[in-house]
């Protein structure tokens, strides 16, 4: 603080920094200080059987490339966000668009759509486990086996379950995306989907030309929420597949290791292993994206 | 070449009647303005000719077609919206060129119409802009110029001027006066704003409660209004009105209330008799009002109290007082007087109206 300021001055810039300090604690402790624990855990032995952790370097990392398991976790992640986002983006826009022209009971169906994401995750993968998986001999339970073993029969075991858990993600997720981009379609005036009517006939080429442009910003950031969804999808995927987990994700790899078998270090560089991952999925989605920038006029 | 003529035409919503059996023959290279407060079904009225609402009854053709099924595309129309409806993802040269494009012209035949209307409009060097980094008044002219590229056959605009500053809105509105003797192309205009409603038309047609009140041109609106809500919306400070008895004495007519008591002209005495030993509405324009002198004579002179003095410059108002009534008085600005001062006015007999108390009509 330069001497020449004046007392009055100096207070405010005290009574900044004060108000902000509380924000300044929550993200140092809450993001910062966790972040910054694991990235140095991952270069330590640290375990749970572990007395003293040593400084390791690369090693955790080293041993974690070399692992096909790991290679495979990734295939497996990889696959499970491109197809859960290309269906959610797609049935979640189909929704949205078909939200957004006022119709009677609209509220009704808005409702219904919004359903499966308002409802406690929780609840409803237990209800998906017992439809896909039926915990009693009735006679539904009989086809559904007999599709349980065809599925695993077919693309081989576990197939059955990483299609179920890619079915509730999207179910889950469809749900979200098109609350979201229906909030994004009221927000464009209305006028300029008039002007398209104006001047084109074809939904197709409306829907194509001037819809999805328009929608580009929240088409972004819902790629990206499915994104980081898929890549942290822990919960989900542990609870609908018990644990069995024959096509695991990173996340629940990394779960595995770290708390079942205590190897925290390894843990800690398996899900560090996707932030650079993350860190490009968003520098390339804003790029393709160009958010919107506020009116200089 | 078209004209545009609307039969019969009706718009019903759910609970709403909002245009009511509007007739209207909209001739060739004419422009025509809509004017009305909201609500009145003016905008609606335009939207069914554009395409974007459905016509509940009625005919509406441009040119030689019936377009009542025709797609919006189909119209031959182009219009332009009070929030300009630019693409915010496109640069200028892309917006003006949308309807073309999607219309398969020839990428020469587009740049060419592009070229020609940015040229017209003055805005050729923001063709490579995004909408976002242009002022109120160039994203104007941009949709303007969206509109002339497309060579329609007529032009709807949509309060187009609404959303630009007084200033501004002033020079557009010259602008668009000049563009159209120019292009000589049939528009439809859109606008709440008496004032641009009289400068801008050919003929003005006003509105109210999805009822067209009146067509005419802007100084037929203005002389002779055809009741009392044209006489009310066209003019800038509105017409003062004042109920009024209608009295005979002595073979003429007299309107008459308390403060105030007017001889009726020799030629609307007729048109007045029958109103004897009832009441009107009198109508005077504050332009029609002028500080009396003694050589006005008595029958078109009361007296009156000041009560607020507005100086504007070119002129001055005066809110007075006679008897019950308040008026606004527009008089020379070298005219001196001070507020609660009392003022005797005169009106000026041929510039009186009347108007039916029950049907609102003028007499």
């Amino acid at each position: 603080m330069p001497a020449s300021m004046r007392p009055g001055r100096r207070r405010e810039v005290l009574v900044a920094h004060a108000l902000l300090a509380p924000a300044l604690l929550l993200v140092l402790g809450v993001l910062a200080y966790p972040v910054a624990w694991e990235a140095w855990i991952s270069l330590t032995s640290f375990a749970a059987r572990a007395e003293r952790p040593a400084f390791v370097g690369l090693a955790n990392y080293r041993a974690m490339l070399a692992d096909p398991f790991f290679w495979r976790a990734l295939a497996t992640t990889v696959v499970y966000f491109a197809a859960t986002t290309a269906a959610k983006l797609a049935l979640g826009l189909a929704m949205a668009l078909l939200l957004a022209r006022p119709a009677r009971g609209r509220a009704l169906v808005f409702l219904a759509v919004f359903l499966p994401w308002a409802y406690p995750g929780g609840v409803t993968v237990v209800a998906w486990y017992w439809m896909l998986n039926p915990p009693l001999i009735t006679s539904y339970s009989v086809p559904v086996g007999n599709l349980k073993h065809a599925v695993d029969g077919l693309l081989g075991g576990g197939a059955y379950a990483f299609a179920s858990v890619m079915l509730f993600n999207i179910w889950r997720g469809a749900s979200f995306t098109a609350v979201f981009l229906l909030a994004g379609l009221n927000a464009i005036p209305t006028e300029l989907f008039e002007y398209a009517r104006l001047e084109e006939r074809s939904a197709w080429r409306r829907f194509r030309h001037v819809t999805v442009p328009l929608l580009r910003p929240f088409l972004a950031l819902a790629v990206f929420l499915s994104f980081t969804g898929a890549f942290a999808d822990l919960a989900n995927v542990w609870m609908l597949t018990g644990g069995r987990i024959v096509f695991p994700v990173i996340g629940t790899y990394a779960y595995w290791l770290g708390v079942r078998s205590g190897d925290l270090a390894a843990a800690a560089a398996w899900s560090l292993s996707l932030v650079p991952l993350l860190a490009l999925a968003l520098v390339v989605l804003f790029r393709w994206f160009d958010p919107p920038r506020e009116e200089p006029a | 070449m078209a004209q545009v003529l609307m039969k019969d035409l009706n718009k019903k919503y759910d609970e709403v009647h909002a245009v009511k059996d509007v007739n209207l023959h909209i001739r060739d290279k004419e422009f025509i303005v809509l004017v009305g407060p909201s609500g009145c079904g003016k905008s609606t009225t335009l939207r069914m000719v554009a395409g974007l609402e459905e016509i509940t009854s009625g005919e509406i053709v441009i040119g030689d077609r019936v377009v009542n099924d025709l797609p919006p595309k189909d119209r031959d129309i182009a219009m332009v919206f009070q929030n300009y409806a630019l693409y915010p993802h496109m640069t200028v040269y892309d917006n003006m060129a949308f309807g073309l494009k999607m219309r398969k012209f020839p990428r020469a035949e587009i740049e060419k119409r592009v070229r020609e209307a940015a040229e017209i409009l003055g805005i050729q060097d923001l063709l490579k802009r995004k909408p976002r980094q242009l002022s109120g008044g160039q994203r104007q002219r941009v949709a303007v110029g969206r509109a002339i590229v497309r060579h329609p056959q007529v032009f709807l605009f949509d309060e187009p001027l609404s959303n630009l500053d007084a200033k501004l809105r002033v020079q557009m509105r010259v602008e668009l006066k000049r563009l159209h003797d120019r292009l000589e192309t049939t528009a439809i205009y859109v606008t709440h704003d008496q004032v641009e409603a009289m400068t801008l038309g050919d003929r003005v047609v006003v509105m109210k409660d999805g009822w067209v009140q009146q067509v005419g041109e802007p100084l037929e609106l203005y002389s002779r209004p055809a009741n009392r809500f044209v006489a009310g919306f066209i003019g800038s400070p509105a017409m003062n009105f004042v109920d009024v008895a209608i009295a005979e004495s002595n073979g003429a007519l007299w309107a008459e209330t308390p403060g105030l008591r007017i001889r009726v002209p020799g030629e609307q005495s007729e048109r007045l008799r029958r109103y004897a030993g009832q009441r009107v509405t009198l109508g005077v324009r504050p332009e029609d009002l002028r500080v009396a002198t003694t050589a006005d004579p008595p029958e078109y002179a009361f007296d009156s109290v000041v009560e607020v003095v507005e100086p504007l410059g070119a002129e001055m108002l005066l809110d007075v007082r006679a008897g019950a009534h308040g008026m606004v008085v527009r008089v020379d600005p070298s005219v001196r007087v001070k507020v609660h001062e009392k003022v005797r006015l005169a009106l000026d007999p041929a510039r009186l109206h009347f108007f039916d108390l029950a049907t609102e009509a003028a007499i």
